[in-house]
């Protein structure tokens, strides 16, 4: 199963690839356009997609595993809630806001605890990257205006 | 319950939100005022914000920080700039890239330099030097310059890039010489150096601060340089005027904006502040050790430069067409 | 000789005095501590802290600096080895054996190994630029494009030997990881490439982002569903200092790797980061045990690691002679040196003796500094590893958000980070290792640069990259290497084949 996933994944990519730069110049070998190299590695990856299929069904019998998405979910869109709302809000809601959405990723989560933790490592950050490492990261616009 | 509870909350958000927001020019600044610099740290423009930054965070009494937005030619970190609140806390550093060669450049750029901005008046420029390695047979820019007429399908140019200093420059210069190099292009003005030292390259147009300790050392050979007058920092390379190309005038200036919209007075006071910078011993020391040109008389100040963007947008829109560089 | 000990004792007159030493020890404080913080890199650090030199005279500005630089590459090991996280390119080789160690709880063996190797390696090189910087210029020189394309080449057929699983899946990654570090811009013709029209994939994916998705979020995404093998690293802590045996078994990958480190790091546009692989391929290669690589080899860790810090210490020889600099770190220390106003360049040397053999002088001082302060912290990190898991994932996931936020201020950069880890967690799913792609990626972008550059140079004519006698002796080497790691694989599956 997982090369079978995993050459089907690869020539998803391919195609992908194969579709983005189709509109470009593949110019001549001799003076390589700006299509050429992204065609070429497309062509490359779908063909191993091909080869790893054969090996699939040829008899490959790994698993995969399982595909629980509560962690995916959680902790890649607590990161896309801070990218949101650092510039708006600021460090200071953005800091608590992610680590508290990542929380629900984890089932061993003390909610006491996290959101104490929530607090502590937001003023940690706050210290270490705008205070000690001066990084131009806004802390709460719409409070103290930067 | 709660609904009274965030409507006082979003009342009380509201408040602070007015009173960070209105820019009280009789007060201004009084918290930090934020630079774009839309290229990466360490770079002309870069420096040339930081050192006037610093003087006029002196003049002010705030701090000026430079945030750094590199990419597309500088034309993402002026959009984001010509975005920013206009309340004269975030400006920006712009460039004969972004405000001069950007519009005949790119298709898609998000702002027009001539209207979607407050001028605050030009910084620094820093000229352009012709160089080209030490072994190459013409010794002088006419030489050079007849040499690219007579073979200059043979000769390889080093840019550092679609969009750079050294692209743009090099573009005018070869319309003017009437010369059709390969054009080889790299990611920054280093590695042409590098290749121009290792003999590969032919020629190059550059920026004097990124070349000029080079041609000191008398490891390449610069031709000319592009201002009317000889720079202190390379007192032994002539003028393209004197060396025979003086319609070659062309120099990176670098200058302040703000968004448009921002407060008249809240501008004059940058205006102002940037002045005395340009006029500061120490800071005009560190300018020109760079070979930096500073603006004198009625070259500084936003009407100037709100002038001065319009003719630079013009002359590279030609230049473009005639080197046959098609916006992307 | 005795030119070069009068030009030594110089420099450490220089690098010694009160202030100097203090603003040594600041930069490799400041280094170590955004080199362990994942994400946050020592270029958005040194440009926040440019305008503090202002204050300070040009050579202590430079010093400063410098420390941060070396400081976070020793720093980035630390992350590699007790979280999985590569900071830098770097670090990426540190994680396959280092973190490994830390599973088996001997996470306090790899880094006093780091540190130890690292320190070897940073007082050699430190010797080798100051007796051999000039000459050694010329090695620079002797790489044009052709040649740097074919150093690429050599380096992914080191990649192919990094890999620790099927041969084919490695292959895909490197060649997955080329095709991602050709989104962005056009370099020739300024045509936007695969950028879905996104004006934010314009300038390409920043290696932070890719690196930062793919082996931490997605490292946070597999622990969590494990808790079974994270918490191994808890279970046990065992000795926090290397024993003989350990030191032994570094001795010689400590040699290779500090060789080869240095020789690469001279080499403009970012060779440095070829060192760690090479070194890697190499020990892999001369093992009595290959199969011990990628399970906690202890000179996986000790070569990379020393090839590392050799690179940093050397990459200063394009800067300090020629005024060239080697990468974006190096660029950035351009730019304090004009603010300064000194522009580097080849009389750097002559006119400002102070500044050139201060800042040697006060590498030296440096990574003793490092030594010193790393050794006894090393207890701290391991403790570290005592947070329980369920707190230490989100503080992991903030840091590196706020780290990738810093690199450009963008927000788009840490969505796209997301959109990696969900790709990374997957290829692991799939049995595809990250390695690998990482390589790729980084070697990728410059392997094209190069190409084109060198085939504008020779008008289309391929016959560059063979007559160049450089360039065809490293392709000639990059074919030897996969052909010997391609032929026991095809040689085992005969063996099974003819056996089943």
């Amino acid at each position: 199963m997982q090369n079978l996933l995993a050459g089907l994944l690869l020539i998803v990519i391919a195609a992908i690839a194969a579709w983005q730069a189709s509109p470009l110049p593949m110019g001549t070998l001799r003076h390589i356009g700006p299509g050429m190299f992204p065609i070429s590695l497309a062509g490359f990856i779908a063909l191993i997609g091909v080869a790893l299929m054969v090996t699939w069904a040829r008899g490959e019998r790994n698993s995969t595993g399982r595909w629980p998405l509560r962690g995916p979910l959680f902790i890649l869109g607590s990161a896309v809630i801070f990218g949101l709302a650092v510039r708006p809000l600021g460090l200071a809601v953005a800091g608590p806001m992610l680590v508290i959405v990542a929380a629900f990723a984890s089932h061993e989560t003390r909610w006491v605890e996290i959101i104490a933790f929530a607090a502590g490592m937001t003023v940690f950050c706050l210290v270490l990257f705008k205070y000690l490492l001066s990084l131009p990261i806004p802390v709460a616009p719409w409070l103290i205006g930067y | 319950m709660s609904q009274n509870i965030l409507k006082t909350l979003a009342a009380i958000g509201a408040a602070f939100a007015m009173s960070a927001g209105s820019a009280d020019a009789q007060t201004y600044p009084t918290r930090a005022v934020t630079v774009i610099v839309p290229f990466a740290a360490g770079g002309p423009t870069d420096v040339i914000a930081r050192i006037v930054g610093e003087a006029m965070g002196k003049t002010l009494g705030q701090q000026f920080i430079i945030e750094n937005v590199a990419g597309a030619g500088g034309t993402t970190g002026i959009a984001k700039g010509a975005a920013a609140t206009a309340d004269g806390y975030t400006i920006m550093m712009g460039h004969m890239g972004t405000h001069g060669a950007a519009p005949a450049l790119y298709k898609n750029i998000k702002y027009k330099p001539d209207q979607d901005f407050e001028p605050i008046g030009i910084a620094a420029g820093t000229p352009i030097v012709i160089v080209g390695r030490n072994n190459y047979p013409a010794k002088t820019l006419q030489e050079l310059v007849a040499k690219l007429k007579a073979d200059g399908d043979k000769a390889n140019e080093g840019h550092a890039g679609v969009g750079s200093v050294s692209f743009t420059t090099c573009t005018m210069f070869n319309v003017m010489a009437g010369a059709k190099p390969a054009r080889v292009p790299y990611t920054g003005t280093g590695p042409v150096i590098n290749d121009m030292l290792a003999d590969k390259l032919d020629y190059a147009c550059d920026q004097i601060v990124s070349v000029a300790s080079q041609v000191r050392a008398g490891t390449i050979r610069g031709y000319a340089i592009a201002t009317d007058k000889r720079s202190p920092a390379l007192p032994d390379v002539p003028t393209t005027t004197e060396a025979g190309l003086p319609d070659y005038k062309v120099s990176a200036w670098n200058a302040l904006f703000a968004p448009k919209g921002t407060p008249k007075d809240v501008v004059a006071k940058l205006t102002d502040a940037l002045d005395k910078a340009l006029s500061d011993a120490a800071t005009r020391k560190r300018l020109e050790d760079l070979g930096g040109v500073i603006p004198e008389g009625k070259e500084r100040g936003g009407a100037h430069l709100a002038s001065f963007v319009k003719i630079e947008m013009d002359r590279w829109d030609k230049a473009f067409k005639a080197g046959g560089v098609m916006p992307n | 000789m005795e030119a070069l000990y009068d030009n030594l004792s110089h420099g450490f007159s220089v690098a010694v005095s009160f202030q100097n030493l203090g603003l040594c020890f600041i930069g490799v404080v400041v280094g170590t501590l955004v080199g362990i913080l994942p994400g946050v890199g020592p270029i958005a650090t040194i440009a926040m802290l440019l305008p503090l030199t202002f204050n300070f005279d040009p050579t202590g500005a430079l010093i400063m600096l410098a420390g941060i630089y070396y400081g976070a590459q020793y720093g980035g090991s630390t992350t590699a080895i007790l979280i999985n996280i590569p900071g830098e390119a770097t670090s990426v080789v540190t994680t396959l054996d280092g973190h490994q160690m830390a599973r088996q709880g001997r996470a306090g063996v790899a880094l006093g190994t780091a540190a130890l190797v690292s320190f070897f390696a940073g007082t050699v090189s430190t010797l080798v630029v100051a007796a051999l910087g000039v000459p050694l210029t010329k090695l620079a020189l002797l790489f044009g494009p052709a040649e740097y394309f074919s150093l690429m080449v050599l380096g992914l057929a080191f990649a192919v030997v990094l890999a620790q699983g099927s041969l084919l899946k490695a292959a895909a990654m490197i060649l997955l990881g080329v095709l991602l570090a050709a989104i962005g811009t056009d370099l020739e013709t300024g045509e936007a490439r695969m950028t879905f029209g996104l004006d934010e994939l314009a300038d390409g994916i920043d290696f932070v982002v890719l690196a930062m998705g793919v082996f931490g979020f997605a490292e946070i995404l597999r622990n969590l569903e494990n808790p079974e093998s994270r918490d191994v690293v808890r279970a046990k802590i065992g000795r926090l200092l290397p024993n003989k045996a350990d030191i032994k078994a570094s001795i010689m990958p400590m040699l290779r790797g500090t060789g080869l480190g240095a020789v690469l790091g001279i080499l403009p546009g970012n060779g440095a980061v070829l060192g760690p692989f090479a070194s890697y391929t190499t020990e892999k290669k001369l093992a009595k045990d290959p199969s011990r690589f990628g399970k906690g080899a202890i000179e996986g860790v000790a070569g990379p690691e020393a090839a590392n810090n050799a690179g940093a210490q050397t990459a200063f020889i394009p800067l300090l002679t020629l005024g060239i600099p080697p990468n974006a770190v190096m660029a950035l220390m351009v730019g304090a040196m004009t603010i300064h106003g000194i522009i580097p360049g080849p009389q750097v040397m002559t006119k400002s003796p102070d500044l050139f053999w201060g800042m040697i002088a006060s590498m030296w001082i440096g990574n003793a500094f490092l030594l010193v302060i790393n050794l006894p912290m090393i207890g701290i990190w391991v403790k570290l590893l005592n947070v329980p898991y369920r707190l230490m994932f989100s503080a992991i996931l903030l840091f590196c958000c706020i780290g990738i936020y810093s690199i450009n201020n963008d927000t788009s950069d840490v969505a796209l980070t997301a959109m990696f880890g969900l790709f990374g967690y997957v290829l692991i799913k799939l049995g595809f290792e990250p390695a690998p792609l990482l390589l790729g990626f980084v070697l990728g972008r410059l392997m094209e640069e190069k190409l084109r550059q060198a085939l504008i140079l020779s008008r289309g004519d391929f016959m560059t990259f063979v007559e160049n006698p450089v360039s065809g002796v490293l392709l000639a080497i990059s074919l030897g290497i996969v052909i010997f790691a391609v032929l026991p694989a095809v040689r085992k599956k005969k063996e099974e084949a003819l056996s089943s």
